[in-house]
């Protein structure tokens, strides 16, 4: 019978395998790129190492990084979630929705909370009991959610957020826009419960090893569960920061942002095939992600092109994945 | 098996009794929501786009039923699209832009193929990166500008009448119909993909050449999607870079309401087309009816998430 | 392979009083029609090394996954401590204290030591309810040291050598609080100094009372480590004895024990050209330095243990996997052969060993299973022919398919009929050269011996046929030249005449009497 061995390597101890081991992280290639990007656009235009652009740069990413960092977790558990564009519109119309009524901070953001979860757990049941595939189910609640989106508004906007609301996407602390905080907050959140908590590992496992995750006892529907509603957190505090940014909400609100989500995690060094990644990953992508599309404006290309530079970069991404373990000789 | 499934099978005969009555209730009910639906002129019409929902979807079929998918067949409408209408406007002859849009289809559908099979890389990903590339590509070639001026003879695709009734390319979707059904029933190509749908490990060790097979339904899609993307600029008489937004849900909708069960290993033309025919009355009829284009998109969400849990609901029970 | 001292005497003494860990009291698997295991008894004792051996097929597998709750047993009692009991899944019995080491490890290769020590258990929490990584790797760091080992517990576990990642796995048993230890073909990958590390291992596992049953085919191994032995064979406990009351040549009889029937008679028959010649054939991990010759006519039998890598060898030969080195000829030509399209058009055709994942599409009809490899012969402009169906016919009644229509599913069959279909697919291709892997596994006897007479035919005819079986009678009854591998490497080759069971066994687990072959002559030393 043939059976399978367990691929090994030989260990090392020097400093060669210790930097060997830090360019084998998920993470590595998207920073290395990162960093090269930041010089080459640094080198050809004065404007982009300034702090204002950079600052922005990781503005114009709030939304989309807040998101990637709970569709990473989605990933991880060996799934994928691309209904999280019209997710967010839909969240963003409830929090709007409420805010235009009572204003504030506090409820408008538990009613984008509240209506993202409800909408991750559909998605999370329709793939644990349903058991229909996650491509299919987040691709149908993608065109589902735009239709609610529609009942709810009716085709009219939601306009006149109060500042007290908005106050996630506009205002400032320190001289540093709220947006930064919060998405650097929320991925400290995300590493914490990644590493620290009993769900965080049995994310990894459930993606890395779905059988020896079986014969191991874990609770598999219920992991993937809490991730598909983590989605919807994420996306509730997304939304209440486009809120603070845009000011208003419009019916098309959020399309396409799925595409950004997934292209962001995958960029940034999660295996779309699940059980290798981490949080670092989802923000390096996000960021990554800016800094092209403002590299790109800067450098005078047309914004038409953005489609054409992520999906690229999405192909680039699996691909390298791919030849890079397959150079490393790993043969899972 | 329970009473309540028993039941349910005596009366199923088979699926496609099924569809067919859920396509006549469908027609009764849009013609009650509003009175043009039933008239000739608009049933004729509707037969226009569904013939190029219909053209990409015997394409997605095979796809399908290997365990495959293609999220790019919308996008790559529109690159097709645009190539077409593009260079023509850049001087070439129409004939000849139109056969250089089947070639970008083709081509298209070989860059995933070759993706998916050098690299073994999971079909859902390669065409969720393909879907971004080839829209942005539309976008971006066509400068988001449209083109419209073409020759009179360009309308004969889409919007010309055989006989004086009946649209053109019906005939396009009947014969292309019954050469996908040919190849998919009796021919070995056919019987290759239902074996690797069913068994990829056993196909190949039967000597089944997996890899060849999924290139060509791959660069096969391409060639389909090129076609409709014809049509469709034809019918609409403009190339714009952000035709075909979305079809691709149109597509797989009808695939998977015509019984293909989503994991792979079984699905039929016949099944096919009638999921095509109610996707397109539903949309049809609905757009008559005054309902927004947003709705109708749910609505067809909807049933693609119902379609595969009662597709796989049965085909559990069964088992 | 020296004793530092008789674990046997020592132990026997002290283990001989103590309650079983767990007990198996006369435990029967079926598996639709085939009897796994019947009326076996088998228990572990606290603080010993229970080895438990036996042919492929002998049943070792199913037992220990009934104690680890992977199967419910038929009839038959499983208590632990005194207590019966029942476990429906795997955590049952790791909760209960029994922990399996399968030999694909079952491990988390993306996460690292610690994580898969981990995985699914109680893991140390901090005061603020997260987890505490610092305590983890603490305690991931003492049991790995308690094992005598020193590793960095944040290395992800694919990085690690095998004989590491075997000790983790041991590890991960622990921190489960195991008090019984199942090891499954433990050392297949381990070095000579890689063993000793893992025997002193198990020998302080032993001496904290924790027992472990010891599942290999190494006879060597199983003489310096256990306490007691229990043989199994066709599903059937022959016998338990303490370990220093038997020794190997008494082992190998007891495991393969039948006297030898001849199960079928060759007819007669004579060998010609060269037909498929294979040499130097080298896949890093999978085998080394392959030779073999297999005449016109001639049936070569390739016996040895699972895991001998003789299956991927075949399945080189077909284009299914490629080589790293060496040649293969067909015909006296050199072929390269990159996908199984290619060996089929130079005559060869793979019966696979799994024929449901491997063999059939099981939802095909058998029709479409006999012609799915012929597709490309029988078509016309690449339609189907209506001809099809006589042609599989022909086939079907070549092997007496019995039972079912040709349009019925493959799904439907036996076993021996699924087995048959199979083998009409391979000969519709009518092969020169044919390798069957595994034919009569699983199969009833009266199936088995239809599946005989056409191998024979099939020789008869001037077909050149490698059989790769584990089942001894089939080999010696079967094959005109049997030849062994072990681990990779070819160990023994012997004629009709000079085959039998014991030197055949003897060369696919190592012991000792291993016969000079292709040039490394040493002759193993008489004593362990």
């Amino acid at each position: 019978m043939s059976e399978v061995r367990a691929p090994t390597t030989a260990e090392g101890g020097t400093i060669g395998a210790a930097l060997r081991r830090w360019l084998v992280r998920p993470e590595a290639p998207a920073l290395v790129f990162l960093a090269v990007l930041v010089v080459a656009f640094s080198l050809s235009s004065n404007e982009f190492l300034s702090g204002s652009n950079l600052e922005s740069i990781i503005v114009s990413v709030a939304v989309l990084g807040t998101i990637a960092l709970a569709v990473n977790q989605v990933i991880l558990c060996g799934e994928i979630d691309i209904s999280t564009g019209s997710m967010m519109g839909l969240c963003a119309v409830a929090a709007g929705a409420v805010a235009t009524n009572t204003g504030g901070l506090i409820l408008p953001l538990l009613a984008g909370v509240v209506v993202g979860a409800l909408a991750g757990a559909v998605n999370g049941i329709l793939v644990t009991l349903g058991r229909i595939p996650s491509i299919i189910v987040t691709l149908g609640m993608l065109y589902a959610l735009r239709g609610v989106i529609l009942l709810v508004t009716g085709g009219t906007w939601i306009t006149g957020i109060p500042n007290e609301t908005r106050i996630l996407g506009t205002g400032s602390m320190l001289g540093i826009h709220y947006p930064v905080f919060v998405l650097l907050i929320l991925f400290v959140v995300m590493e914490l419960i990644s590493r620290h908590s009993t769900w965080g590992r049995n994310v990894f496992a459930v993606g890395g090893n779905r059988r020896a995750s079986r014969l191991a006892g874990l609770p598999i529907d219920r992991v993937r569960f809490l991730a598909f509603v983590l989605v919807g957190v994420f996306v509730g505090i997304a939304a209440v920061i486009y809120l603070g940014r845009a000011g208003s909400v419009q019916t098309n609100t959020g399309t396409g942002l799925e595409l950004q989500v997934v292209a962001a995690v995958v960029i940034g060094g999660t295996s779309i095939s699940g059980g290798r990644g981490s949080a670092l990953a989802a923000l390096t992508g996000a960021v990554l992600i800016g800094v092209i599309l403002n590299g790109l404006i800067l450098l005078g290309v047309p914004g038409i092109w953005q489609d054409a530079v992520l999906g690229a970069l999405i192909l680039l991404a699996v691909a390298t994945d791919v030849l890079r373990r397959r150079l490393l000789g790993d043969k899972s | 098996m329970s009473a309540a499934t028993a039941v349910l099978r005596r009366f199923k005969f088979s699926r496609e009794m099924v569809l067919l009555g859920v396509l006549v209730v469908l027609m009764v009910v849009m013609s009650l929501l509003s009175p043009l639906f039933l008239t000739v002129g608009n049933l004729l019409n509707t037969s226009r786009f569904f013939v190029e929902v219909g053209l990409m979807a015997l394409g997605m079929t095979l796809i399908i039923i290997t365990g495959g998918i293609d999220l790019s067949v919308g996008s790559n409408l529109a690159l097709v699209s645009v190539a077409v209408g593009f260079s023509f406007a850049a001087g070439l002859p129409l004939p000849l832009a139109i056969v250089f849009g089947l070639v970008v289809g083709l081509a298209a559908g070989l860059f995933n193929g070759l993706f998916i099979t050098l690299l073994d890389l999971h079909p859902l990903v390669v065409t969720l990166g393909t879907f971004a590339l080839f829209q942005g590509l539309a976008y971006g070639l066509s400068k988001a500008e449209a083109i419209s001026d073409f020759p009179d003879w360009f309308a004969y695709f889409g919007q010309a009448y055989f006989l004086n009734v009946v649209p053109g390319q019906l005939f396009i979707f009947i014969m292309a119909v019954v050469v996908v059904w040919l190849i998919l029933s009796r021919t070995r190509f056919g019987r290759y993909v239902y074996a690797i749908g069913n068994n990829e490990e056993a196909a190949h060790f039967s000597g089944v050449p997996v890899r060849k097979v999924k290139l060509a339904l791959y660069s096969g899609i391409g060639l389909l999607v090129g076609m409709a993307a014809v049509i469709y600029t034809s019918r609409v008489y403009t190339a714009r870079g952000d035709s075909g937004l979305g079809l691709e849900l149109d597509v797989i909708s009808a695939v998977v309401l015509g019984g293909a069960s989503i994991y792979g290993g079984s699905g039929t033309i016949g099944g096919t087309v009638l999921g095509v025919l109610i996707i397109a009355t539903l949309r049809n009829g609905l757009t008559l009816a005054g309902v927004p284009s947003t709705w109708i998109v749910f609505v067809l969400g909807v049933l693609l998430l119902v379609a595969v849990f009662l597709n796989e609901f049965f085909r559990r029970r069964e088992e | 392979m020296s004793l530092s001292d008789d674990p046997g005497a020592e132990g026997a003494a002290t283990v001989a009083e103590a309650p079983a860990i767990f007990r198996l009291q006369n435990v029967t698997k079926h598996f639709g029609g085939v009897t796994a295991v019947e009326g076996v008894d088998f228990d572990l004792r606290p603080g010993e090394v229970h080895a438990l051996v036996g042919e492929n097929g002998a049943g070792k597998s199913t037992l220990m996954k009934i104690v680890h709750g992977l199967y419910e047993p038929d009839k038959g009692t499983l208590d632990v401590g005194g207590e019966a009991v029942e476990f429906s899944s795997p955590r049952d019995a790791e909760d209960a204290g029994i922990a399996m080491i399968p030999q694909e490890l079952d491990l988390f290769p993306d996460l690292s030591v610690t994580e898969n020590l981990f995985v699914g258990r109680h893991r140390p929490r901090t005061r603020w309810g997260t987890l505490d990584r610092n305590a983890m790797r603490a305690e991931a760091r003492e049991r790995l040291r308690s094992l005598g080992v020193d590793l960095d517990v944040t290395t992800t576990v694919k990085r690690l050598s095998a004989a590491n990642q075997q000790i983790v796995a041991i590890a991960r048993a622990l921190v489960g609080e195991a008090k019984a230890v199942v090891m499954d073909e433990p050392t297949a990958s381990l070095t000579e100094r890689e063993v000793q590390q893992l025997f002193r291992i198990i020998s302080d596992l032993t001496s904290d009372g924790v027992g472990v049953v010891y599942i290999s085919h190494r006879l060597d191994e199983i003489f310096t480590i256990s306490d007691r032995i229990t043989v199994l064979r066709d599903g059937h406990h022959i016998t338990t004895a303490p370990a220093n009351e038997l020794d190997a040549e008494e082992l190998v009889r007891l495991m393969v024990g039948r006297p030898l029937n001849e199960l079928f008679t060759r007819s007669p028959h004579s060998s010609g050209e060269v037909a498929l010649e294979v040499h130097g054939l080298s896949r890093a991990g999978e085998f080394e330095d392959v030779d073999l010759v297999v005449h016109q006519g001639e049936i070569v039998g390739l016996s040895g243990l699972v895991g001998a890598g003789r299956s991927e060898v075949a399945q080189c030969i077909f284009g299914i996997r490629s080589p790293e080195s060496g040649e293969i000829r067909v015909d006296g030509e050199d072929v390269r052969i990159h996908s199984p399209q290619a060996a089929m058009e130079r005559g060869i055709f793979y019966v696979p060993e799994e024929r449901r994942s491997q063999g059939l599409i099981l939802p095909f009809s058998i029709k479409n299973n006999i012609t799915l490899s012929i597709l490309d012969r029988i078509s016309r402009f690449g339609f189907v022919p209506r001809a099809e169906r006589q042609t599989a016919d022909r086939f079907a009644k070549n092997l007496s398919i019995r039972g079912a229509q040709m349009s019925d599913p493959v799904s439907r069959l036996s076993g021996g009929n699924q087995q048959k279909v199979v083998l009409a697919k391979s000969l519709a291709r009518e092969p020169s050269i044919l390798l069957l892997d595994e034919p009569t596994r699983g199969i009833d006897v009266g199936a088995k011996s239809e599946i005989y007479r056409l191998i024979d035919e099939l020789a008869k005819e001037g077909k050149a046929i490698l059989l790769i079986s584990s089942e001894l009678e089939e080999v010696l009854s079967m094959s005109d030249r049997v030849v062994v591998m072990r681990e990779g490497e070819i160990t023994g080759e012997f004629g009709r005449s000079e085959a039998n069971q014991e030197v055949v066994m003897t060369a696919a687990t190592g012991g000792e009497n291993r016969p000079a072959s292709d040039g490394s002559g040493e002759e193993a030393s008489e004593d362990e």
